[in-house]
């Protein structure tokens, strides 16, 4: 099912309505003004990192927000300041969206290497159950589960390195 | 050379006191950096071996002040001192101050610098070594009678100049009689209060023309080297934003009549040391002097990527060794470069300067790319100097290749906490009369229209990050469970 979402974009300005198609957790479409610009989140985070092609340029930003839907962008060396209100959804999210609200998917919480593996596949573990230890800037940190179940995947081996957000292990 | 046992101290900062640091690591030259209260974060001062803090942040207390920075460098023992751009570069009673106090000024004499200092004079020196002068008067303007009649007679508009202004700045255009009395009272009124000097003169306008200047390094038996001719006709308000290395503007036979009237001209005015004449060129190829540059230029960095030179190792062979180390038959240009300076200025703003703390920034890489700066995260861009932040070069094997690396490395380089003029390079790398290199000096007056463009286009590239940013908060960071997750992290420290 397509989820398209369409949102107030407000500057001192101008007034862009933007629609919202997105293509991945962290890929958008954009269409603004009948442009389309594709937006793809490279980091989240307190500034997140995003990189955008438009008219076959692709160019990056980096956005940060300001609370109380007020975001800074900085592209091609400036910064925009906008307050981003949702008009409406022209569809209803989609069953796959929803049903991540409550999976089983444990992600790694910062970069860093798997010093080792707790848990084998098929094995019973409960919220709070050590899953992988997960070494980041020198500290070793126990990534644990925040739900019951069984291990169905284990999709990292001992001494992978991991960026932020992978998926390292999935329990249903 | 065996620079060895040299101590040098750097009377400049930014990106040029890190440009010279960086050859004299290379020499094996000791550093000595003078640096304002408000500098000491910078990075030059990391890098330079010996820091001589100056009290105060005003240019007039810090690095204008020249008996403070002879006396650091007599403190400090130096051999010599680097005056950079800007500043004390120019000013011949500071070179003079340097010979009296037995310190090497990397630069021309004092007496060549005087004598090239006073642009009227400048002219009349080259126009006796047979190098073609812009028509326009030929002793100083008694009054504002004088201008208008000086005007009149070589005919509308012209250009009223300080005679010793410099870097863009001391001179306006007059279309009218009018113009030309209410415009010689104001630039005079400014020509005293900025170079304590009250001199002006008058310079027919060109139309359209171009301006080309030839890079020289000259040594003090009167032998010069050509390193080859720079464009910068892409200017505002007289201030280059743009310089290739070389010129698509000229053809075989002006680039050699340039080079042979900037031997004469250097030669007539006994120059040593790295020196620019600049000129403008009309549409038809007629050339004529502009004034010279008496000094290492912002723009270097092209000349040095297209002929392989070290601009500053030479200036410090001549200083110190009164010798360089090339000659001109191992000069060869090759290739293409161009360089963007990157200012702190805001395009939506009328570039007003945008001084101010640097959140993030990245400078790109890769083949042909040459970044000079000193910005780094976390810096403070102060409002007291040069808007000046990066010079980016992109070095190709024709002019195609070197405009598409810039275009690749405009969109790479992040620059996040002010403003910039990244948005007006980006224009310009892909407008189809650079690219064509049909322009001259009035390029950007015809660019302003377009430039709008470009900034509503950025503005809605901004409005669909906002939304998708909007949109990924509310689809991806909620299931992920970031939070939760990390509630449930336990961290101990393992020994080591």
């Amino acid at each position: 099912m397509v989820n398209l979402r369409i949102y107030r974009v407000q500057s001192y300005e101008t007034t862009f309505a933007v629609t919202i198609e997105p293509r991945s957790k962290r890929a958008f479409c954009a269409k603004v003004k009948s442009e389309i610009i594709e937006c793809i989140c490279d980091d989240p985070g307190e500034i997140s990192t995003w990189a955008i092609r438009h008219r076959e340029v692709k160019v990056h930003a980096r956005a940060r927000s300001l609370g109380s839907n007020r975001i800074e962008i900085w592209v091609g060396g400036l910064p925009f300041l906008f307050t981003v209100t949702p008009m409406g959804i022209e569809d209803i999210q989609s069953t796959q969206s929803r049903a991540g609200e409550d999976s089983g998917d444990i992600h790694a919480s910062m970069p860093g290497r798997i010093t080792s593996i707790l848990v084998k596949s098929g094995e019973e573990v409960s919220v709070g159950s050590p899953l992988v230890v997960l070494e980041a800037m020198k500290m070793q940190n126990e990534i644990v589960s925040h739900k019951s179940g069984h291990v169905t995947s284990i999709r990292v081996k001992e001494g992978a390195t991991v960026r932020k957000d992978d998926l390292l292990v999935q329990i249903r | 050379m065996s620079a060895v046992s040299i101590k040098l101290l750097i009377a400049n900062r930014g990106e040029i006191a890190l440009r010279i640091i960086r050859t004299c690591r290379k020499l094996g030259i000791f550093t000595v950096l003078v640096c304002s209260e408000v500098d000491q974060n910078s990075l030059p001062v990391r890098y330079a071996d010996e820091i001589f803090l100056l009290a105060g942040v005003m240019p007039s207390e810090t690095y204008l002040n020249g008996p403070k920075v002879i006396k650091s460098a007599k403190e400090s023992g130096c051999d010599g001192i680097h005056p950079g751009y800007g500043f004390l570069s120019e000013d011949a009673s500071f070179a003079e101050a340097c010979e009296a106090s037995d310190l090497v000024f990397v630069g021309p004499t004092s007496e060549s610098i005087a004598k090239l200092e006073n642009k009227l004079t400048a002219r009349q020196t080259m126009h006796e070594a047979g190098v073609p002068i812009i028509p326009g008067s030929d002793r100083p303007l008694r009054n504002e009678d004088d201008a208008v009649e000086v005007a009149s007679t070589i005919g509308f508009p012209v250009i009223i100049k300080a005679a010793y202004g410099g870097g863009g700045r001391g001179m306006r255009i007059a279309r009218s009689k009018e113009e030309a009395r209410r415009f010689y009272r104001l630039t005079r009124m400014e020509a005293i209060s900025s170079f304590g000097r009250g001199e002006m003169y008058v310079e027919k306008q060109l139309a359209s023309p171009r301006h080309v200047e030839i890079q020289a390094l000259a040594e003090k038996r009167g032998h010069v080297v050509i390193l080859g001719e720079r464009e910068c006709s892409i200017q505002r308000r007289h201030q280059k934003l743009l310089e290739e290395a070389p010129s698509i503007g000229i053809n075989d036979a002006t680039r050699s009549a340039l080079a042979d009237a900037t031997r004469r001209g250097l030669e007539a005015s006994e120059y040593t040391n790295a020196g620019t004449v600049e000129f403008l060129v009309d549409n038809s190829g007629k050339y004529y002097f502009l004034e010279v540059n008496k000094r290492v230029q912002v723009e270097h960095l092209v000349t040095e990527l297209t002929t392989g030179i070290d601009i500053i190792e030479e200036q410090l062979a001549i200083a110190f060794e009164s010798q360089m180390n090339i000659s001109q038959n191992e000069i060869k240009v090759r290739g293409w470069a161009i360089n963007c300076r990157i200012n702190a200025e805001d395009p939506r703003r009328q570039f007003t300067p945008s001084p101010g703390q640097i959140i993030h920034y990245h400078a790109p890489s890769g083949p042909g790319i040459r970044v000079d700066s000193a910005l780094y995260s976390g810096y403070t861009v102060p409002e007291y100097y040069d808007s000046l932040i990066v010079k980016l070069a992109a070095y190709g094997r024709d002019r195609k290749d070197s405009i598409r690396r810039m275009r690749g490395a405009l969109g790479e380089l992040e620059i996040v906490g002010i403003p910039t003029t990244i948005p007006l390079h980006q224009l310009i790398m892909s407008e189809q009369q650079f690219n064509a290199g049909k322009f001259d000096t009035t390029y950007l007056e015809i660019l302003g229209p377009r430039l709008d463009e470009t900034l509503a286009t950025l503005e809605e590239n901004a409005a669909a990050i906002a939304a998708a940013s909007q949109a990924m908060g509310m689809w991806s960071m909620k299931p992920r469970m970031h939070r939760s997750n990390w509630k449930h992290v336990v961290s101990h420290r393992r020994g080591w």
